[in-house]
């Protein structure tokens, strides 16, 4: 049971979307229910010994779980296609402005920030194409972003944030640390965002 | 509109768009002008609660455009005149890895999980085309095969017919010989299909006569000594009556080995 396990949920990984208990309940653990938490005990062992990857619950509540990569980072290139690649580095980018910001931003503003960098929610773009439904659908289903609406907009506005799988993969410091680089200034200099992120594990 | 614009620490504009609006409202008498002034008051508070969110904040101020303007040039943005590609924002156009250097930067910090796909892919599209067609041809092979086996056993149950049929009619030659050198004396039922050196054979002899009284080509019948005795009838007028007579009678033979010795 635990091998299926493991290939279960290195499968379902791949569109990045949280992989719910009750599926792998479902379709692999089926009548070794009882075992479940042995089996699942030993298949996260299996994954981090074999994979270097940690099973994470990111939903005690729906119990929802995601992989995420637990090797120190290696200097070199991570392997993964062109698109995946860009569509991490826009990613990045939103988080990026989001923690700079205080964390919490209203959607309004991270459009007009994309706009400064020539990504338009309302036309096709050169790489992402409909950018609108990347952000909004795709990496907010992939719990990298989280969006909330603002009672009583009209139109209705929402708020961005980091979404469970970003607090689980990116770490603070890193993205301070990038903003810094390419500003060409030292991470000090945002002082308060700074201390958050050394506060931040 | 220019919400953004007003919420920047960095000027006065809620304040003077306030005070315009006290300036404007002084002279409105119609109803709907009140109304707008009351929704942009609706509209300036909303924005002075973020005005006083960002105070309370406590961000360092972050220069979002400049972080833009830096993001770009490390993209490597060409900043030439303005191009004719109206995705193109001002200030120049974006290499096509624009977006790919920066995602190289940035996956060096996530702590992304490797998708994890089989190698050789899995057994999908292609097969079930071709796969019809197999199962056509198999279908169409299975056909012949089945049409070459029946034919093959026809043959053999033919043979195995024509082997019994020969063999009934050779046993009726010999029973008409007899009986041309002995005419009007049927021979002993026994004598006829006993063969002393085998009782298999003997009893195949009688399977053989059971034809031939099925047929109508013999007949037995009980002598004075109540022992059967068999004779082969004659083609007569009566012939048929006499077939029919004779399927009418069955006679249940039984001899086994302790007999037949």
């Amino acid at each position: 049971q635990v091998s299926e396990v493991v290939q279960f949920l290195l499968v379902k990984d791949q569109k990045k979307i949280p992989i719910k208990r009750a599926d792998l309940l479902k379709n692999v653990i089926r009548e070794y229910r009882d075992a479940y938490s042995e089996i699942i005990k030993r298949a996260s062992r299996t994954l981090q010994e074999v994979f270097g990857l940690k099973l994470v619950e990111i939903d005690s509540k729906r119990h929802t779980f995601i992989l995420v990569n637990n090797l120190p980072h290696v200097e070199g290139k991570y392997l993964c296609g062109d698109k995946e690649k860009e569509k991490m580095g826009l990613l990045y980018t939103i988080l990026s402005f989001i923690f700079m910001k205080g964390n919490s931003v209203k959607d309004i503003a991270v459009w007009e920030f994309l706009q400064m960098l020539h990504v338009y929610p309302g036309k096709q773009h050169s790489v992402f194409g409909d950018v609108r439904k990347l952000v909004t659908e795709e990496l907010v289903r992939q719990k990298y972003l989280e969006i909330t609406p603002i009672p009583v907009t009209d139109p209705p506005q929402f708020t961005f944030q980091w979404g469970p799988r970003a607090e689980k993969e990116i770490s603070k410091k890193d993205v301070l640390n990038f903003v810094a680089k390419v500003q060409g200034k030292d991470p000090t200099f945002w002082a308060s965002q700074y201390s958050e992120a050394q506060a931040t594990p | 509109e220019n919400r953004e614009a007003m919420l920047s620490s960095k000027n006065n504009r809620l304040t003077e768009a306030l005070e315009e609006a006290n300036t404007l409202f002084d002279g409105v008498c119609r109803a709907r002008e009140a109304a707008l002034d009351a929704q942009f008051l609706v509209i300036a508070s909303s924005i002075g609660k973020e005005k006083a969110n960002e105070l309370r904040s406590e961000m360092s101020a972050f220069d979002s455009a400049a972080f833009a303007e830096d993001l770009l040039t490390f993209m490597g943005i060409n900043r030439m005149e303005e191009t004719d590609d109206s995705e193109d924002g001002p200030g120049g156009f974006l290499p096509r890895d624009a977006w790919k250097k920066v995602g190289e930067e940035a996956l060096k910090y996530i702590k992304r999980a490797p998708t994890f796909h089989y190698m050789l892919g899995s057994f999908k599209s292609e097969p079930p085309v071709p796969k019809q067609r197999i199962e056509r041809q198999k279908k169409a092979n299975r056909g012949k095969a089945e049409r070459a086996m029946p034919a093959q056993l026809k043959k053999m149950e033919e043979s195995y017919q024509e082997a019994t049929e020969k063999e009934v009619e050779r046993v009726l030659g010999i029973l008409q010989t007899h009986f041309e050198n002995d005419p009007n004396t049927p021979i002993s039922f026994f004598d006829f299909v006993i063969d002393p050196n085998s009782f298999a054979r003997t009893v195949e002899n009688m399977f053989h006569v059971s034809f031939l009284i099925r047929d109508g080509l013999a007949r037995i019948k009980l002598d004075e000594d109540e022992l059967p005795v068999i004779e082969p009838t004659k083609p007569s007028a009566g012939g048929e009556e006499e077939i029919r007579t004779g399927a009418r009678n069955q006679v249940i033979i039984k001899l086994d080995q302790q007999e037949w010795k």
